[in-house]
């Protein structure tokens, strides 16, 4: 299997009407601006797009819009994750039939299987599709759940087309070494970032990123990504500082924050479903006060 | 002469004899080698020099070699947190009264104290010397205590003498709230990776780092720290998952395995003081065979 390296991968958050419904039409013209700004690849619905307050038929509709919205200029890369191993590989299927040119996933939901039963759920939703098969560690939003090496090692043998993970464990220890174990048992093993802290897990040697602030400020994210790609790390410390500043303001409203900031930047997707808490007002106003006072974002797009 | 924390420093193990009773001799002979192998400063009694296992009296006696035999050729910093508050300022002081060049200091042990006790505490070791502080950052060993941005910031504001952070959260976002506020703040000021993290840190404005490793191989860790310094990227990640590799090797039940690595080095340094245990004939096998594997046989000093 070739390398699979999608680049600056954006993820487009799910807008919703008044009344919680998914907002298609708003989601056909998001899909256009991220591929409008600097997009190489998509990847949907990841957890910043609400996926898990989504139904399965509304998942799936949301990936064949993207996918028809596209057209082929980028690649689209499904998240399919979920409590069920079955489930979860139902969607693969799904994805991969639709047209998804990659299916990513996490750990389950709510169980904290033992690491073999771990290892058995990546395997049967690998196998699933023929499509390359990415994994997504984010122990810090699955209670702790933790990928080691061994099990990336043993799901290289097992998965042909599992072709490597997506980091948001920001975690340096565990990125040097599964990166760095699994390039020693196959080269076109990948790493991915999984957060918008682009210069370490560049350095440590991933090639790809996912952006979860794609949709606020995607120049500074475009920006930050050529230096890192080039590996001009000395000169993104400013960018990533300044994206860095960004997150700290949003990531205390959650996905609420990032549709606050959307909405600031003239691109409103609407509030947030339930369970998530809409943030309030003062929240808001802080945030957009927050949003002004980087100068960073001064040039960027407003609107759509 | 202003202090200077950069490259690698050495945080030194401490030698006993086979009683468990302390080694100064062989302290004097490590603490020298280290020095004539390139190390940046000394620093000593990290956890890996078993601080917690070691009596006040003892501490005192080890540190008053480190500075002896160190004799100003590089700075030497003492690390003073002790399980009680009290015996941390006694430490303190008393490492300003031999002539050390900074003191270290971990958040509180086991209270889980708030934001604005760790506030006063810093406040407290800081203001009770004239000495440099840096302060010690490991959430992850401290069920989640940690020094914040917003914490950085107060307590660079208050004291006119914390001039360092030993950031070991090898976390991305977390090293990076840091350093951001630390260094608009006090463009001098050192941000020190633990263990030898150096590629995902010099980036982010990284000053240096301590070492796990130096004991065993003290080229290697050089040899890093100039390639990232130089920009050599694809060298540096190199090294750097060569020392991720020692690394996995050292952790377990740190120190024991280092100890017994030096052993194979031919730098023996005697047992470990339980509960930790001491590295056993098979397990100091298996190190030399890693070690053999690595290359680190050839390639580094063998004997003091």
């Amino acid at each position: 299997m070739a390398a699979f390296i999608p680049g600056l991968v954006h993820t487009p958050v799910t807008p919703f009407t008044q009344d919680y419904a998914v907002d298609f039409g708003r989601y056909a013209e998001l899909v256009e601006f991220h591929i409008q700004h600097g997009a190489e690849a998509l990847a949907l619905p990841m957890h910043v797009a609400e996926s898990v307050s989504l139904s399965d038929g509304e998942r799936q509709e949301l990936l064949e819009l993207a996918l028809k919205t596209a057209k082929g200029r980028v690649p689209v890369i499904a998240h399919v994750s979920d409590s069920g191993t079955g489930i979860a590989a139902d969607r693969a299927r799904a994805a991969e039939r639709a047209g998804a040119a990659a299916v990513v996933a996490t750990t389950p939901y709510y169980w904290t299987p033992p690491p073999n039963m771990i290892l058995e759920h990546f395997v049967e939703i690998g196998s699933a599709v023929r499509v390359p098969f990415v994994v997504l560690y984010a122990p810090q939003a699955m209670h702790g759940t933790k990928i080691s090496t061994d099990m990336v090692l043993k799901l290289m043998d097992r998965v042909p087309n599992f072709a490597g993970v997506v980091d948001a464990s920001l975690d340096w220890q565990s990125m040097i070494n599964i990166v760095s174990n699994a390039q020693r048992k196959n080269p076109v093993f990948q790493l991915l970032s999984g957060s918008d802290y682009m210069i370490s897990a560049g350095v440590i040697g991933a090639t790809s990123v996912l952006s979860a602030l794609s949709g606020i400020a995607p120049r500074l994210v475009h920006k930050l990504y050529d230096l890192c790609k080039a590996e001009r790390y000395a000169e993104a410390r400013l960018a990533q500082e300044a994206l860095a500043a960004l997150w700290q303001s949003v990531k205390q409203g959650g996905v609420g924050g990032v549709k606050a900031a959307m909405s600031a930047m003239g691109r409103d997707c609407g509030g947030v479903r339930p369970p998530l808490d809409q943030l309030t007002q003062p929240a808001i106003e802080k945030l957009k006060a927050d949003i002004a006072s980087l100068p960073a974002l001064a040039g960027e797009p407003r609107g759509w | 002469m202003a202090l200077v924390l950069k490259g690698v420093m050495q945080s030194t193990v401490t030698p006993l004899k086979e009683d468990f009773s302390p080694d100064l001799e062989t302290f004097e002979k490590l603490v020298e080698f280290h020095v004539r192998t390139g190390a940046t400063a000394i620093a000593w009694p990290h956890h890996k020099a078993e601080s917690l296992n070691l009596t006040i009296k003892e501490r005192k006696k080890f540190a008053e070699v480190a500075v002896k035999v160190t004799a100003g050729r590089v700075p030497v910093s003492i690390h003073v947190s002790a399980l009680a508050v009290e015996d941390t300022m006694v430490l303190a002081r008393h490492a300003e009264k031999i002539g050390a060049d900074a003191i270290l200091a971990i958040t509180p042990y086991f209270w889980n104290p708030s934001p604005e006790a760790l506030y006063d505490y810093f406040v407290r070791v800081g203001t009770s010397v004239d000495l440099p502080l840096i302060a010690y950052n490991s959430p992850s060993y401290l069920e989640g205590v940690e020094i914040t941005g917003d914490l950085t910031r107060r307590l660079i504001e208050r004291l006119p003498n914390f001039v360092a952070m030993k950031e070991a959260s090898f976390d991305s976002e977390k090293f990076l709230e840091i350093s951001r506020v630390a260094l608009a703040m006090r463009p001098t000021f050192s941000m020190i990776a633990g263990v030898e993290f150096l590629l995902p840190s010099v980036p982010l404005g990284g000053a240096g780092s301590y070492s796990s490793a130096g004991a065993i191989c003290p080229n290697l860790c050089t040899e890093l720290y100039e390639s990232c310094i130089a920009g050599n990227w694809p060298r540096a990640r190199e090294l750097q998952y060569k020392l991720a590799q020692l690394w996995d090797l050292f952790r377990d039940q740190y120190p024991s395995s280092l100890k017994g690595g030096m052993v194979i080095m031919g730098r023996p340094v005697g047992p470990t003081r339980p509960p930790l245990p001491t590295a056993t004939r098979e397990r100091q096998d298996y190190i030399h065979e890693q070690l053999g594997a690595l290359g680190i046989l050839d390639s580094e000093p063998h004997g003091w």
